[in-house]
């Protein structure tokens, strides 16, 4: 509470003390950075460690389960346990892995039997058009849905909660069949297949933002009328801010920093967590290539997945740290 | 071919309970907006009209192959995607019959272990190359050689000794035992031939493109988690002997989307954005039948039936009177009629009725005598009950662990088990992660199996119940689940290698369907079906002997 007091003094001497400090917040801003990239690098490593790990844990010999459904002679199945080094130790196994990842040599896929790194890079533009898409979807929705129910009667409040509500417990690939089904297969509107185009994109983005969108909504609308309680609201309205510009440019702005960092943890889920909607609307994209990766311990694939998702989690952890720099002053005393 | 299910199928298994749930929608929507007639799919399949050439077949798939190169490749998609663009040199009907193809003629030695081949003149590579006894060699040499890793080609020719190039056009193949499986292999897609440059190349590039002599070929190739788009070869003019056409495929374009999910299939075949569709679900058929202007087409999947595999070799199921027991105790065609709709047909031997070879005459011997099951029963001592109901001898109950990691099977599994506790027999399903699963296979800690094993011909006796065959730690994951090792099966075994022809292989094959038969090795239970759907306006959707939808023979009318 005393931080917001700090900051509410109203009129032009507010507006002055916040250019003097992100003047000299610019320094405060690349430290943050630089901190920031050296934590992640030993976040990279720990999440690799840990998936090597869990890989191992996992019953059954990797060369048993790449091996299931297959009829191979014993010569080929040398030739593979040899080539893939599954019989080394697992600490030379370990070792050998990390070496190679430093190089950025990610090897081939053991079931897919090509580069890891094209798989990836195959997969990964329909991930991030997805992601993009649905954080797009998640903001401008759940904006609109915040700000118009905020300032309505309690019981109304409650109506848009209970929808919310509602929204966030539907399943997303039922929510995706039922989308599909009233949209593609009967209206014919948008394609159930052959996602490349805009109009393929409508559904999925529909499906995966639907939850988080409500989510958002409902953070917001607390975020909204707990702002508007403060007393720095009382003396804008005193100074004769109108209605409009004091919710869009103070009260909002205060709502929005749960909003953004709940919107940075939606944005690294959704590379590797959109599985099921790939599957439904039949989407190229990271989670399937990894669900598959994950069931037929194809371990340069794993690893580069988890490796890439780990990379998003840091960048955008990073850009939710700048975001808040940005929308709140107070966290720029901090770097000092 | 698939032995020990993969466990990769949760997804879509977690999807299956939506399927249902939107069923009734799709199938209303459709028959709103398709006011054309009924079309009764096997009847007007019947080709009496000259084809008509031209046009884009959509066609949507349940699966694609982790790579495509069917040398390298085990799966029933790989062969389906790549039939279209390999030829081999041996053709293999619908029924079995061997006929010439890229091979004009072929003669075998008499002591069965050297064929030389009389390679079919002026045949050509997608890619200009020329097809060859040099190429033929090369392809081989590809399959078997240990750097390209097969999953299945190479097992399926382990015969294989040598090939050598006599003259251009003519190729002697050594073998290093008689095999009379050897040009059944040949014919499957597996050993298609394709071009001797692209076999130079890296492995992974075969993953995503093939070049063969075929009637369609794809320079783009496969698309991980898209598809494959195929264009018509103008210059093919070398169709198999008996083919129903000799010149290039009446289409012009073929167009594969993989679309895991079985209701968006569906959906999508049935709104008009793909013409044909695989791989129905058994609810979907049922939904299908009823919506007019859409057929549809289904063959069995040759090869042995689904069936639960008894652990031979130790446990309850050693005794084969238990093991009997449970094969007349257990309504097992009406239980998979209750839970397929009636799609699948039950089992009537440890073959499915469609695969060459297939004997028909055992099928008494699976019928459903719960009065002679309680007999068996009795008679190998299981005699008391307990206070559950069930039976026990020295006071341990009669307790059989069945495993699996597909959820798929559950529905059917606990109708079984329902069925089973009527006879004093507990079943326990035990649901496993892929690695558990694998590991207790390999140890043999287990009572029963489940799973399928398509294969185009009676040979998949000997990968089913060939001694060689049964997994262990240090064989790795093999195809002899039921762990039955008969002497004397391996002796029919060895003369079925060394038959003269397929009807002496045929014969030997149903002595062994007799003896497996005799022995309840095996507890079958339906055959799996090939399902195609397609949009009416669809002609000539046929099968290829393995199962798979030709798809080169297809044309569309509308």
């Amino acid at each position: 509470m005393a931080g917001v007091l700090k900051t509410s003094p109203a009129g032009a001497a507010a507006a002055r003390t916040e250019d003097r400090r992100s003047g000299r917040g610019h320094g405060s801003l690349v430290r943050l950075v630089l901190v920031r990239l050296a934590a992640s690098a030993g976040v990279l490593w720990g999440a690799v460690t840990v998936t090597f790990v869990l890989l191992q844990v996992m019953p059954g010999s990797t060369a048993d389960v790449l091996l299931a459904r297959t009829s191979v002679s014993p010569e080929v199945r040398e030739r593979i346990v040899a080539e893939y080094g599954l019989d080394d130790p697992i600490p030379v196994q370990y070792l050998t892995y990390l070496g190679r990842i430093v190089r950025g040599e990610f090897g081939e896929s053991y079931v897919l039997r090509r580069p890891v790194w094209g798989e990836i890079a195959a997969q990964l533009p329909s991930t991030l058009l997805l992601v993009a898409t649905t954080l797009l979807a998640t903001i401008v929705a759940s904006v609109a849905l915040g700000v118009v129910s905020a300032n309505r009667r309690a019981w109304v409040r409650s109506l848009f909660a209970s929808a919310e509500s509602l929204v966030v417990a539907l399943p997303p690939f039922w929510l995706g069949l039922l989308l599909l089904t009233v949209f593609s297969f009967t209206l014919h509107w948008f394609p159930a297949i052959g996602s490349s185009s805009p109009a393929g994109l409508v559904l999925p983005t529909a499906a995966l933002a639907a939850g988080p969108a409500a989510v958002v909504a409902g953070v917001l609308r607390e975020g909204l009328l707990r702002a508007a309680d403060e007393p720095f609201v009382v003396t804008a309205r005193a100074r004769g801010l109108g209605e409009t510009a004091l919710r869009l440019r103070h009260v909002l702005r205060h709502a929005l920093i749960p909003v953004t960092t709940l919107l940075g943890w939606i944005a690294g889920s959704l590379i590797g967590g959109a599985v099921i909607i790939e599957i439904v609307f039949s989407r190229q994209g990271i989670g399937r290539l990894a669900l598959s990766a994950v069931a037929n311990k194809d371990m340069p694939v794993v690893v580069a997945v988890v490796l890439v998702t780990a990379i998003a989690f840091v960048l955008v952890t990073i850009a939710v740290d700048i975001l808040i720099w940005v929308i709140d002053p107070r966290t720029r005393d901090s770097g000092r | 071919m698939g032995a020990a299910p993969r466990p990769g199928t949760t997804a879509s298994a977690v999807m299956a309970g939506a399927a249902t749930l939107m069923l009734a929608l799709t199938a209303c929507s459709s028959g709103a907006d398709d006011p054309a007639p009924a079309a009764q799919g096997k009847a007007e399949a019947a080709g009496a009209v000259s084809p008509r050439t031209g046009g884009t077949l959509r066609l949507a798939v349940e699966k694609e192959p982790e790579c495509l190169d069917p040398h390298q490749s085990p799966t029933e998609s790989a062969r389906l995607l790549t039939r279209p663009l390999v030829d081999s040199l041996v053709y293999q009907d619908p029924r079995g019959g061997l006929h010439p193809w890229l091979a004009r003629e072929w003669t075998v030695s008499g002591d069965r272990r050297t064929y030389t081949f009389r390679l079919r003149e002026g045949v050509t590579f997608t890619d200009g190359a020329k097809f060859d006894a040099a190429a033929v060699v090369a392809n081989l040499d590809h399959v078997v050689a240990p750097e390209t890793k097969s999953l299945l080609a190479g097992s399926l020719v382990a015969a294989y000794d040598s090939a050598k190039a006599v003259d251009p056009l003519t190729v002697e193949v050594r073998l290093k035992r008689p095999d009379s499986g050897f040009l059944a292999a040949l014919a499957q897609p597996n050993l298609g031939i394709e071009s001797p440059a692209t076999l130079k190349g890296p492995a992974s590039k075969l993953c995503a493109t093939v070049v063969g002599t075929g009637p369609f070929k794809s320079d783009g190739g496969l698309t991980p988690q898209k598809g494959i788009d195929y264009v018509r070869n103008p210059a093919y003019g070398w169709a198999p002997e008996g083919a129903p056409r000799t010149g290039p495929a009446p289409l012009d374009r073929i167009e594969v989307t993989v679309v895991p999910d079985n209701s968006a299939r569906l959906g999508a075949l049935t709104s008009g954005q793909v013409d044909v569709i695989t791989g129905l679900a058994p609810s979907s058929v049922g939904t299908l039948k009823g919506t007019p202007g859409f057929a549809l087409h289904t063959t069995p999947f040759p090869g042995a039936n689904y069936s639960y595999w008894p652990n031979t070799a130790k446990g309850p199921l050693s005794d084969v009177n238990v093991r009997k027991a449970l094969r007349a105790g257990v309504n097992w065609r009406q239980i998979v009629k209750n839970v397929y709709f009636g799609v699948y047909d039950g089992a009537q031997g440890p073959l499915s009725a469609s695969t060459p070879g297939f004997d028909g005459s055992l099928s008494s011997a699976y019928g459903y005598d719960p009065a002679e099951a309680n007999r068996l029963l009795d008679q190998a001592g299981w005699t008391q009950r307990d206070a559950q109901g069930y039976r026990t001898k020295d006071g341990r109950r009669l307790t059989l662990r069945h495993m699996w990691s597909d959820p798929s099977v559950s529905t059917l599994a606990v109708q079984i088990q329902a069925s089973a506790k009527q006879l004093g027999v507990e079943l326990v399903e035990e649901n496993l992660d892929g690695g558990t699963f694998v590991n207790r296979l390999l140890d043999g800690d287990y009572e029963l199996i489940d799973t399928s094993f398509s294969s185009p011909g009676p040979d998949v006796l000997r990968v089913l119940f060939g001694a060689d065959n049964i997994p262990t730690p240090k064989r790795g994951i093999s195809n002899n689940m039921a762990r039955y090792d008969n002497p004397q099966v391996e002796a029919y075994f060895k003369r079925a290698l060394d038959a003269r022809d397929q009807s002496e292989q045929f014969g030997v094959y149903a002595e062994v369907q007799r003896r497996v038969t005799d022995d309840a090795a095996v507890l079958p239970i339906y055959s799996p079906l090939s399902t195609v759907a397609a949009r009416e306006g669809v002609r000539d959707v046929r099968f290829n002997v393995d199962g798979t939808p030709d798809l080169s023979g297809i044309w569309l009318a509308s």
